[in-house]
């Protein structure tokens, strides 16, 4: 397995907000996990990427136990993460921010392949580059945020909500830029509140109901599954 | 007044203004990074010149020459500050702005207790250095020498520090850092190492005017406040955290106050800067360029 979560439970300020949360993803797949609103799904994301502390619980990232690590040697040891309101770094060029990206890399063409890369999946950030992060449309942003993630070169790409506060073609766009991203052979951990759409590009799921994974199979069976509405909705 | 003396008052005044926008730079580099004033900012200075009097006692070579030395002694003040004190400040949970005020503040008041204890409250000045009491000639006009060479350094780091921002990967991660401390671990950043090299920038930076300085005044464990009162004031004339603000305000301090000497009684001559300074806080409290 490239990444395991075994038994991990968070907690804000007291308040449990993942309990008991064991999750596999392997190399090369694209994973899903959906919930309602406070369901725990970012909570799970920052605590793989080191932005918050596991109260119990192991986290392993190709065999190497990563709980506890500084967020930035997280970054370096391969995982990139998009957060929910993506951090870009607003007033710094697109330019810059991509560069950014690649910030741990010294040689030259380490930089420049993802470069290329990331222009091929987003093409209109080529066009873009001198613009300030902050003068993008919400997709535009969206896209930068995954590109300046792929500059990382990582083995895993984790997305919270991509499709949150972005016009709807441009939804598709980003899905798509997630499938190809696979195919080049990153792997992906998405998160995600569209469902059927995030279902659709995935070959497993778990859905989260208030901290903790009530359903999880492949993609199809929990599309089929009948508690699946019950559980996204919160109810 | 003639030309001449007009333009020897505006010479000496940009001059001296070149070194009060040394000093004020590292203070809105620090605070640029991290919204943290830092209130020993004027102790760092008075370090800086002990340093070099304490340097030039050791080596018998000249404060011009010990100059890198002197930025790297108090590159490891700044580090050890932020390491040793404003870290552990972050971590408070509640009031933060006031711990980091107090945290920053209670250094200062240490430095200067410890310093008056080591080095005894008397007056000193670093003896027979070469530019010492100097002056050239300059189209008709004479330029203090010290003052000349201290202008030309500031010029130089001022340089430095602008190829460092500009062209640098450190550089950017410094932007970064300035913009979002939170995300710079996204792409695989330390904040705490750009902190602690942030904060020994910006000390190094006022080791350098310390080194300058201490050719042409005299060195006491106070001496910092009023050169740190300045500081604050070129600051928020320049705008917090505006690296060439810093600049622009340090000269505009500078010629404000060689002018207030000439029309005031030389000891009043720091009335000119304050009377500025609430002009800005009132018409534009965000500083000339400021973005806050």
């Amino acid at each position: 397995m490239l990444l395991e979560v075994r038994d991990v439970t968070t907690a804000y300020q007291g308040l449990v907000a993942i309990s008991n949360i064991s999750l596999d993803v392997a190399e090369g797949e694209i994973v899903a996990v959906a919930g309602a609103n406070g369901a725990g799904k970012s909570t799970l994301l920052k605590t793989i990427a080191g932005s918050e502390r596991a109260r119990s619980g192991t986290v392993r990232f190709d065999g190497s136990q990563i709980e506890g690590e500084p967020g930035h040697r997280i970054t370096a040891a391969g995982i990139a993460y998009v957060p929910e309101n993506r951090r870009l770094f607003p007033r710094l060029a697109v330019r810059d921010n991509l560069r950014l990206g690649s910030y741990l890399f010294r040689g030259k063409a380490d930089r420049e392949e993802p470069l290329e890369r990331v222009f091929g999946l987003f093409p209109r950030l080529k066009e873009r580059l001198p613009q300030r992060a902050e003068t993008l449309s919400g997709g535009e942003q969206q896209m930068l945020a995954i590109a300046r993630a792929l500059m990382t070169r990582p083995r895993l790409l984790m997305l919270d909500e991509p499709s949150q506060g972005i016009a709807p073609k441009l939804v598709d766009e980003i899905f798509d830029a997630v499938v190809s991203i696979r195919q080049s052979g990153t792997t992906v951990l998405i998160v995600e509140q569209r469902l059927s759409e995030c279902l659709a590009i995935s070959d497993r799921g778990y859905v989260l109901q208030t901290g903790r994974i009530v359903i999880q199979g492949s993609a199809q069976e929990i599309l089929d599954h009948t508690d699946v509405r019950k559980a996204y909705l919160g109810v | 007044m003639t030309l001449q003396s007009i333009v020897q008052i505006l010479a000496s005044g940009l001059l001296m203004g070149l070194i009060y926008a040394l000093i004020a730079v590292g203070l809105s580099l620090i605070f640029g990074l991290m919204d943290v004033v830092n209130f020993a900012h004027g102790e760092f200075l008075m370090l800086a010149m002990y340093a070099s009097f304490g340097l030039v006692a050791l080596t018998a070579l000249d404060p011009i020459v010990l100059m890198p030395v002197i930025a790297a002694v108090l590159f490891t003040v700044g580090a050890l500050a932020y390491v040793g004190v404003v870290r552990l400040a972050m971590r408070a949970r509640a009031n933060l702005g006031m711990v980091q005020i107090f945290a920053t503040f209670g250094l200062a008041i240490v430095i200067r207790g410890v310093s008056q204890l080591l080095f005894t409250p008397d007056y000193r000045n670093v003896p027979n250095v070469w530019l010492g009491g100097r002056t050239i000639p300059v189209g008709g006009i004479y330029l203090p020498v010290p003052q000349l060479a201290g202008g030309l350094v500031s010029i130089l780091a001022f340089l430095g520090l602008w190829l460092l921002i500009t062209r640098t990967d450190f550089g950017k991660a410094l932007e970064a850092t300035r913009e979002d401390a939170g995300a710079v671990a996204l792409v695989g950043i330390d904040k705490n190492r750009v902190f602690t090299i942030g904060w020994g920038l910006g000390a190094a930076l006022v080791g350098i005017a310390g080194a300058i300085l201490s050719i042409f005044y005299y060195i006491h464990p106070d001496v910092g406040l009023p050169f740190a009162l300045i500081a604050y004031v070129t600051v928020a004339l320049g705008g917090f955290g505006s690296v060439f603000g810093a600049l622009a305000a340090g000269l505009l301090v500078g010629l404000v106050e060689a002018m207030t000497a000439t029309i005031l009684p030389p000891s009043l001559k720091s009335i000119g800067i304050y009377g500025l300074y609430l002009l800005v806080v009132f018409v534009r409290p965000r500083g000339l360029f400021g973005s806050l």
